[in-house]
């Protein structure tokens, strides 16, 4: 899942929680910005190259969306002529703890955000 | 050499037969096999010429000897029958000490050797009784006198297990644990350490992938019970609003989530604290209005109960003196296997050793109140107060499940218990028919099913609010088991409803969903009891028409009232939020196994202590109680471990150990905190002046002010410094305090190198911000987390040390730059230790009753009367922040291979003090870079210091 990088300060008082997380098949590929890029790109290209994926799908939230591209067409690079992209996107709900500074009163509320997410199916051509 | 070399020689040669003897200094005869002819040649040297050419005739070799033209019929006859006894004699003589089935090929060997005689070859079996013989009277007498399969039979064994639990408490899962775990006797239970199996990686996997089940009964529960506002007013001496939300934090006090503290002796924060403890309050029924009792239970390690009930006796008033005396008039003291009702399990078993004249089989112990020794208080009430503090220790079973697929799993292995049917029989579950009578509850009932049915839509635990309470009433979990043991995941299908999804993970749990009946003791003891054991389920199972079907027991079937609470996993830091989140559930006693086991079938991986460790660590979270090194419990802990660890090191050879006095390592088995926050408080005493100067040189303006602001706070402190050193021993702290937490986790972040502005005014405006802090925590700690920045993994105690200015220099030369070298340091004791153990060696000859030399008797006392160890340094120790060339800022107390982020990892203390030290001399996209050296390393390796809030 794409981890966002720390912001460390702004409004100390909120807690991200972690973004929602669909169950994924061995198909499912979630960019992140953390793990090293030719990691996730061989990831890609064995899970592509073993033949038991017809198709990938490469996920990407919020910073990470670049990556996400970038992993697609490096892909597609890398085997010309076979591979297809179609990218959709949409929008994410992630959700923020806030914590009542100091008080003991404060119900903790919670804060919502949308961020967007890439989603791009990569997947054989001759198969269309 | 040659001395030890003879020795070995003639270890090995002991039991040869001395007629083929094989001189060792004879010259290497021209022909192979000497063994054989070496004995003749002193006696009869031409006949062993003869016999050479007898016996390997076909060897070219023998051409330089001259072959023999006649053999003595007799002589050779001799010398063969000499060769063959010394033969014999070496077959039937073992020249190891092995017993003999051990000499026997792999091939050979067959189980149970050791024992069964008749399982040996029969020419060995001579041998073999002899050495049995011997064994027999080695060991002890061991009392059988049933056989095994009498031991075996369900009454004795229970007999059996009962006895042994006088001693140390089992957990309900003990019987399972112990055979797949290695056990350990700690804080008065014997508990689950670690698998058997190899299960490091696996048990992370499952934590971060799948669900890891962990056994937390041990932990202590504590009741509180009495009005809202005395309670609270009680409790508030114990706790303070700075670490954090206290007990009267409006989410927790209405009873919808669990909340967290650390709790310190009645109006002593923020010194002397206790321990860890998380706690939940029952929520308010609706009929309840402000002035009636309300119930808190107080969850904590068992290490702690002692202390905390302690004090939770004084600031509630209540007397030392425990009403159970009052209320239980001189019962007869009951041997453990007569349980009294409370705790037996009413079973329909068979008893057909009735007849032989025992009395009933003997019921299961459950561990409660009614196997409680009788002399233990668990009741106490405040005459004052009205409150009443209640120790329901093994009441509540509890379990933890770790991991993203806690929530199916859960959801899987429970179902909610139906309503009671009126048309049928009302079965022996009452307190279940009356609940279901009144519609409220009815209702209530119902949206705590729909709820729970949403939890299986969630993604993981953390998607809910932290410490969220779901309050339930389960089936028998025993009745949906699988066939076989399968592994849950998400069904897909469930992803339907995000629309409730939201709302539960947004507003969580609605109020009236938190209620359970699991708070009422009445229906805790009747669960208890009415629990049908397994072998009536199983018979019931088999008596079905269609064998696997479900069973359906309609109102027969056991109804639980459960709690669920949600565990919310890493929370500090920066990356991997929500990791190790769970849920924790508690079940009313007796229900142990019938849980364990359903949880187990739905593909969960089950951890011991190390594994609720590794999930701490992981976490980023203190481990109780060895992380909290200022409680009385985290320094017994600490102790132990020293002890362990010691016993440990002199186990090996001195030649074999790492030698800590020549490391320059004053501590490597525990962590001397007193010592190294009183150091650090001295220098900053003593050292004022000397950092200022540097900081004068360093930078030219705001001086003035920058001097007023240093030489501020010394007086104060020295002041303090005075009244510590009048009013005797003030002990360390650990800073807790939330705010200043946040303070100095900014401070130690790094600024980056783009933005200047505030990286010039960040040493002056680091000073002003740890001024006060400083001087109200002067020797505090500081819980901090440390990444290495290239290689090498930190082990445990490892030192945190301060990097010099070169350091930082070629850090910047070379980015791959490891870190310096400590230099080798002397070994002063070696000597004393040698002469010590030489003298005592003199003494054992000589028998003297004067106990020891003179010179010695300065290393006894110094080594505070024990003996010294080679490689440690006895106990008064010097100065540990500047032993070694880098000064010493603290040490780590878990360290490890993180394997959530490969590479190294470490959580431990810090002295804030030198913290604050470190910090204005640091270059500022370096700031928060420390030293860390393992213990029997030489190598320092830089890591980045982290405070998380």
């Amino acid at each position: 899942m794409a981890e966002q990088t720390s912001l460390g300060d702004g409004p100390p008082s909120h807690r991200r929680r972690p973004a929602p997380r669909p169950p994924r098949g061995p198909n499912d590929i979630y960019v992140n910005t953390k793990t090293d890029f030719r990691a996730q790109l061989s990831r890609c290209r064995r899970l592509l190259e073993s033949g038991e994926q017809k198709e990938l799908r490469v996920h990407g939230l919020g910073l990470a969306i670049g990556r996400a591209i970038n992993l697609a067409l490096q892909l597609q690079l890398a085997l010309p002529d076979t591979l297809l992209l179609s990218a959709s996107t949409s929008t994410v709900e992630l959700t923020d703890d806030m914590e009542p500074e100091g008080g003991e009163d404060g119900e903790p509320g919670t804060r919502n955000r949308n961020n967007s997410a890439i989603h791009i199916r990569v997947y054989r051509a001759h198969e269309e | 050499m040659s001395t030890a070399k003879e020795k070995k020689y003639a270890k090995r040669m002991r039991n040869q037969p001395s007629s083929v003897n094989l001189d060792p200094n004879d010259g290497p005869s021209p022909r192979g096999g000497r063994g054989f002819h070496q004995p003749y040649r002193g006696s009869n040297p031409g006949s062993s010429n003869q016999q050479q050419r007898g016996g390997k005739g076909e060897e070219g070799s023998s051409e330089s000897q001259p072959i023999p033209k006649y053999v003595t019929a007799t002589v050779f006859a001799e010398a063969r029958a000499a060769e063959i006894k010394a033969m014999l004699k070496a077959v039937s003589q073992k020249s190891s000490n092995t017993l003999v089935f051990q000499s026997l090929p792999r091939h050979m060997r067959r189980r149970a050797m050791g024992h069964t005689i008749k399982r040996l070859p029969r020419r060995l079996r001579e041998m073999a009784k002899k050495e049995m013989e011997k064994t027999v009277h080695q060991k002890k007498e061991q009392s059988k006198s049933k056989c095994r399969k009498a031991r075996r039979r369900h009454g004795n064994l229970q007999l059996e297990f009962n006895r042994r639990q006088k001693k140390t408490i089992w957990l309900e899962t003990h019987i399972w644990h112990t055979k797949r775990y290695h056990m350990l006797k700690k804080w008065g239970y014997n508990l689950a350490d670690r698998p058997t199996m190899k299960s490091y990686r696996a048990c992370y996997r499952a934590m971060s992938n799948h669900c890891l089940l962990q056994d937390l009964s041990y932990y202590c529960c504590v009741e509180l019970l009495g009005k809202e506002e005395d309670l609270l007013r009680a409790l508030a001496r114990l706790c303070n609003v700075d670490t954090g939300p206290t007990f009267m934090a409006a989410p927790c006090i209405s009873g919808k989530r669990q909340g967290s503290l650390v709790l310190y002796r009645a109006d002593k924060y923020p010194g002397e604290a206790l321990g860890h403890v998380t706690f939940i309050w029952k929520p308010r029924s609706v009929s309840e209005t402000a002035d009636d009792k309300r119930q808190l239970w107080m969850w904590m390690h068992p290490a702690l109960k002692e202390g905390v009930l302690k004090e939770l006796r004084l600031v509630c008033v209540c007397e030392d003196k425990p009403d159970n005396f009052v209320c239980v008039p001189e019962p007869a003291p009951t041997p453990p296997k007569e349980e009294p009702p409370a705790s037996v399990i009413v079973t329909g078993r068979k008893r057909k050793w009735r007849s032989k004249g025992e009395k009933a089989v003997p019921v299961k112990k459950i561990i409660g109140d009614g196997t409680r020794p009788i002399p233990d208080p668990y009741y106490w009430t405040s005459t004052q107060t009205g409150i009443t503090i209640r120790d329901l220790t093994m009441e509540i079973v509890r379990y933890r499940l770790v991991g993203p697929m806690s929530n199916c799993v859960l959801s899987d292995a429970l179902h909610v218990a139906p309503l009671h049917k009126e048309t049928e029989d009302s079965g022996p579950h009452s307190w279940w028919a009356d609940y279901c009578r009144d519609p409220d509850n009815v209702l209530r009932h119902g949206n705590q099913e729909s709820l729970f049915k949403l939890l299986k839509g969630l993604d993981t635990p953390a998607m809910i609010p932290s410490g969220t309470v779901l309050g339930l009433t389960v089936g028998d979990p025993r009745l949906n088991l699988p066939n076989k043991r399968t592994k849950s995941y998400p069904n897909p299908e469930s992803y339907e409803d995000r629309d409730k999804v939201k709302s539960i993970t947004q507003a969580g749990v609605p109020m009236e969903c938190t209620q359970s009946l699991i708070w009422s003791s009445q229906v805790r003891s009747h669960v208890t009891d009415k629990k049908v054991s397994e072998q009536e389920i199983n018979k019931l199972k088999s008596e079905l028409l269609v064998p696997g079907s479900k069973l359906e027991l309609g109102n027969k079937e056991s109804k639980i009232p459960i709690l669920l609470i949600q565990q919310p996993g890493k929370i500090t830091g920066n990356g991997r939020i929500g990791w190790g989140s769970g849920w924790d559930i508690c079940l009313p006693k007796g229900w142990g196994m019938a849980f364990w086991i359903p949880l187990i079938y739905r593909g969960v991986r089950v951890g011991g202590l190390q594994q609720g460790l590794q999930h701490y660590q992981y976490m980023g979270a203190p481990y109780v109680p060895g992380d909290f090194p200022d409680t009385p419990a985290g320094v017994q802990s600490a102790l132990e471990a020293k002890a362990n660890l010691l016993e440990k090191y002199t186990r090996r050879p001195p030649a074999k150990r790492t030698n800590f006095i020549k490391h320059g390592v004053l501590s490597p088995f525990h962590c001397p905190w007193d010592q190294l926050t009183r150091e650090w408080e001295m220098l900053e005493a003593i050292g004022k002046e000397p950092p200022k100067d540097e900081l004068q040189i360093e930078k030219t303006g705001e001086d003035p002010l920058d001097e007023e602001k240093r030489t501020e706070p010394s007086p104060a402190e020295e002041k303090t410094l005075e009244e510590e050193s009048a009013g005797g021993e003030r002990d360390f702290s650990v800073l807790r305090s939330k705010k200043i937490l946040k303070i100095l986790s900014a401070a130690v972040s790094p600024v980056p190198q783009r933005s200047k502005k505030p990286s010039q005014s960040h040493p002056e405006e680091l000073s002003r911000i740890l001024g006060p802090v400083l001087k109200d925590f002067p020797r505090s700690l500081a819980w901090v987390r440390l990444s290495m920045m290239t290689k090498g993994s930190p082990e445990l105690h490892s030192m945190i040390c301060i990097p010099s200015e070169e350091d930082y220099l070629q850090l910047q030369k070379d980015k791959s730059f490891q870190g310096p070298v400590e230099t080798k340091h002397g070994d002063h004791f070696k000597n004393k230790v040698l002469k010590q153990k030489k003298e005592r060696k003199k003494e054992k000859k000589n028998r003297k009753t004067k106990p020891n030399g003179d010179k010695n008797d300065k290393v006894e006392e110094a080594s505070g009367g024990d003996d010294l160890t080679l490689g440690v340094w006895p106990s008064p120790l010097p100065e540990v922040t500047s032993h070694c060339s880098r000064k010493l800022l603290g040490y780590v107390t878990h360290g490890d291979f993180s394997l959530a982020v490969g590479f190294g990892e470490a959580l431990g203390f810090v002295s804030v003090t030198g913290l604050a030290h470190m910090l204005p001399f640091q270059p500022p996209d370096k700031t928060g870079l420390v030293l860390i050296r393992n213990p029997t390393s030489f190598q320092y390796r830089f890591a980045k210091l982290t405070i998380e809030v």
